[in-house]
């Protein structure tokens, strides 16, 4: 058995799997079909100051290769999520890393979310800031394709928190390498990426898109060379830790994102397919190292030969 | 608790037009399984596809430790499942959702309206209840009628409704339910329902009127099946501000007071 532990900007995760944030609930869900203590870490569902109900239905369609999902970042808001026994009081008790992953609509909501967590720390990692939601209309989109306003929602987080943050990147750039620059600079100690990709599909009988907020996110295999490249193209362009994600869904995908350059793995949408695919992943990441005479994981991290 | 099985399939066959029954041998869901809850099914030829498909648990043999399911032919889907021949495995998630109440005593006088695969989707709660149940049963056609055999053979007594007037009223089949929800009943009714969403809804508005209750089973396409992802949300009353809030069909329901529902 090779030494699968990451360093991850200082955590330590006992493996590089980790669940993708909105596709893992806040755990709970879960508990009964994934063993938690075998995860590297688990990703949460975004929280913001504020509940919120999230986008009209039919909120996901299926498309050839993946999904589309515009579920509008349903939530139960900072104050259920730090004191309700479902959310943190029950993530405290889970043998695994807790990744928080926060929204707001505005500036001020991402610093009040922060600085929230940041009063009630206890069990939580790090916190992943998503400047990037596709499918929220005031929402984040507009600080996940601008640099500047990236920087400065990642600046304003790090003035509220002392915890880890991770920001985690929008596949709908030109650029990524400044993006990953950008929100570095600003005080991010690491990157995830990519968030879901703007996508649209039409139901051609009844002439209608086949989700009520019109566009959505991809998600799913249909995302995974896309993905790989941007990985790559960021892992690249700073030196902090890189979180890869985007159509995960067997060891050899996971593999792949490691050689690109990512410390950690993200899957997603491939649970909802099969939970026990997370298990599989770790050990077949696993059975790759020992094939390849590697020790540790970490000999196989940005080992892309180009 | 929720299992994961990987489940051989024991039979697959047509029962009946574009209904198919199928049975899995999945022990742990046929021990734990509650009338009205649901298994969520990768179909094993539909592997190009990310998404499982969710059916109702149409009856359990815990001792066999047989899950079967009764489902129609709709799209890629089921039409894979269809096909699929005996002894493939499929991975199941199971059992699923929050199912109907099963009436503590005889006292209760549960009535089922059910069309389509609600009719599957009501018989363990049949099966299960104290007191035989008195089944109404809608369809648009007497060709589209499901089940009603078996409904028998457990001792309910089924009234029928066809759109057309093939057998039974015609007319819908809330038309049946009228007569249980005067006061002149000799004993209370536990009314539950599944079948298309206009006969819900027609059903929920009479109890209503007549200041009752019950349980209605509500069909929303999902993706994860456990409550992770927010996909197949319904509009549930709350004491929030709004006054409504997207409940989660998977986890919160499918079973749904007909009180709490909100019909836009
Ligand atoms: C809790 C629950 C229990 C169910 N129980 C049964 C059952 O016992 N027997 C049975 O035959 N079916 C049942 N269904 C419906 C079943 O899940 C769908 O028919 C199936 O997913 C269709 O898959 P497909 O790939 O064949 O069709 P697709 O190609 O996915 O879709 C074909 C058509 O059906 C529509 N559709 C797909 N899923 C749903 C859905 N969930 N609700 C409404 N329309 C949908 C699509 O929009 C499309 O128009 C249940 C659904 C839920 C949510
Ligand atoms: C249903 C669904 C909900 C998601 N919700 C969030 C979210 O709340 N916050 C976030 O940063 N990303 C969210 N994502 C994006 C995923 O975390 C991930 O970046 C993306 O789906 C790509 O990975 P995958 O192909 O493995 O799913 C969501 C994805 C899906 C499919």
């Amino acid at each position: 058995m090779a030494d699968l532990s990451v360093n991850l900007g200082g955590i330590r995760l006992r493996n590089p799997v980790v669940t993708a944030s909105g596709t893992f609930g806040y755990g709970k869900d879960y508990l009964d079909l994934v063993p938690m203590e075998r995860l590297g870490a688990i990703t949460v569902k975004g929280v913001a100051p504020f509940a919120s109900h999230g986008n009209p239905t039919p909120r996901t369609a299926e498309v050839f290769g993946g999904m589309l999902n515009a579920i509008g970042l349903q939530g139960p808001g900072i104050d259920k999520f730090l004191h309700h026994k479902d959310y943190m009081p029950f993530l405290r008790t889970v043998d695994t890393k807790v990744f928080v992953n926060i929204w707001g609509k505005k500036l001020e909501d991402y610093i009040e979310v922060a600085s929230r967590l940041e009063a009630e720390p206890e069990g939580i990692a790090a916190l992943e800031i998503n400047i990037s939601c596709p499918n929220i209309k005031e929402g984040g989109i507009a600080f996940g394709t601008d640099t500047k306003q990236a920087a400065a929602v990642v600046a304003a987080v790090r003035a509220a928190t002392s915890l880890p943050l991770i920001t985690k990147l929008s596949p709908n750039v030109t650029r990524i390498g400044d993006f990953a620059k950008a929100v570095v600079d600003a005080g991010s100690d690491m990157i995830s990426l990519i968030n879901t990709m703007p996508a649209m599909a039409i139901d051609i009988e009844t002439r209608r898109p086949r989700i009520a907020n019109v566009t959505g996110g991809l998600s799913g295999p249909a995302l995974k060379p896309i993905a790989v490249r941007m990985v790559y193209e960021a892992a690249k362009a700073v030196k902090v830790p890189v979180i890869g994600m985007g159509g995960v869904s067997t060891p050899e995908d996971a593999v792949e994102f490691l050689l690109a350059g990512a410390t950690a793995v993200g899957v997603g949408t491939a649970i909802f397919t099969d939970p026990g695919v997370l298990v599989r992943i770790v050990d077949g990441i696993d059975a790759y190292l020992e094939r390849h005479g590697c020790k540790s994981v970490n000999e196989i991290i940005g080992a892309v030969r180009v | 608790m929720k299992h994961q099985v990987e489940s051989q399939i024991i039979a697959n066959r047509r029962i009946h037009g574009d209904y198919f029954q199928v049975d899995f041998n999945a022990p742990e869901i046929a021990r734990a399984a509650q009338p009205g809850q649901f298994v969520h099914v990768r179909i094993p030829l539909l592997e190009h596809r990310v998404l499982r498909r969710p059916f109702s648990i149409y009856n359990v043999e815990p001792a066999a430790g047989t899950v079967s399911v009764i489902y129609k032919v709709v799209g890629e889907g089921t039409e894979c499942l269809s096909q699929t021949p005996a002894d493939t495995v499929a991975s199941l998630l199971g059992p699923l959702g929050c199912g109907f109440t099963v009436p503590a005593t005889a006292d209760v006088q549960p009535v089922i309206v059910a069309g389509g695969y609600g009719c599957a989707a009501t018989y363990l709660l049949a099966r299960r209840s104290p007191r035989k149940p008195v089944c109404l049963f809608g369809a648009r056609t007497e060709a589209d009628l499901l089940l009603v055999k078996e409904f028998e053979a457990l001792g309910c007594e089924v009234r029928i409704a066809t759109n057309d007037g093939s057998r039974g009223h015609r007319g819908f089949v809330t038309a049946l339910l009228e007569p249980f929800l005067k006061a002149a009943q000799p004993r209370p009714v536990a009314v539950a329902a599944c079948g298309p969403n206009p006969m819900l809804k027609a059903v929920a508005k009479d109890l209503l009127l007549h200041g009752l209750d019950g349980e209605i089973s509500l069909d929303h396409a999902m993706c994860c099946g456990v409550g992770a992802c927010f996909a197949c949300v319904i509009k549930r009353k709350s004491d929030n501000p709004d006054g409504w809030e997207y409940a989660r069909t998977c986890i919160d329901g499918p079973v749904f007071p007909a009180s709490q529902t909100v019909w836009d």
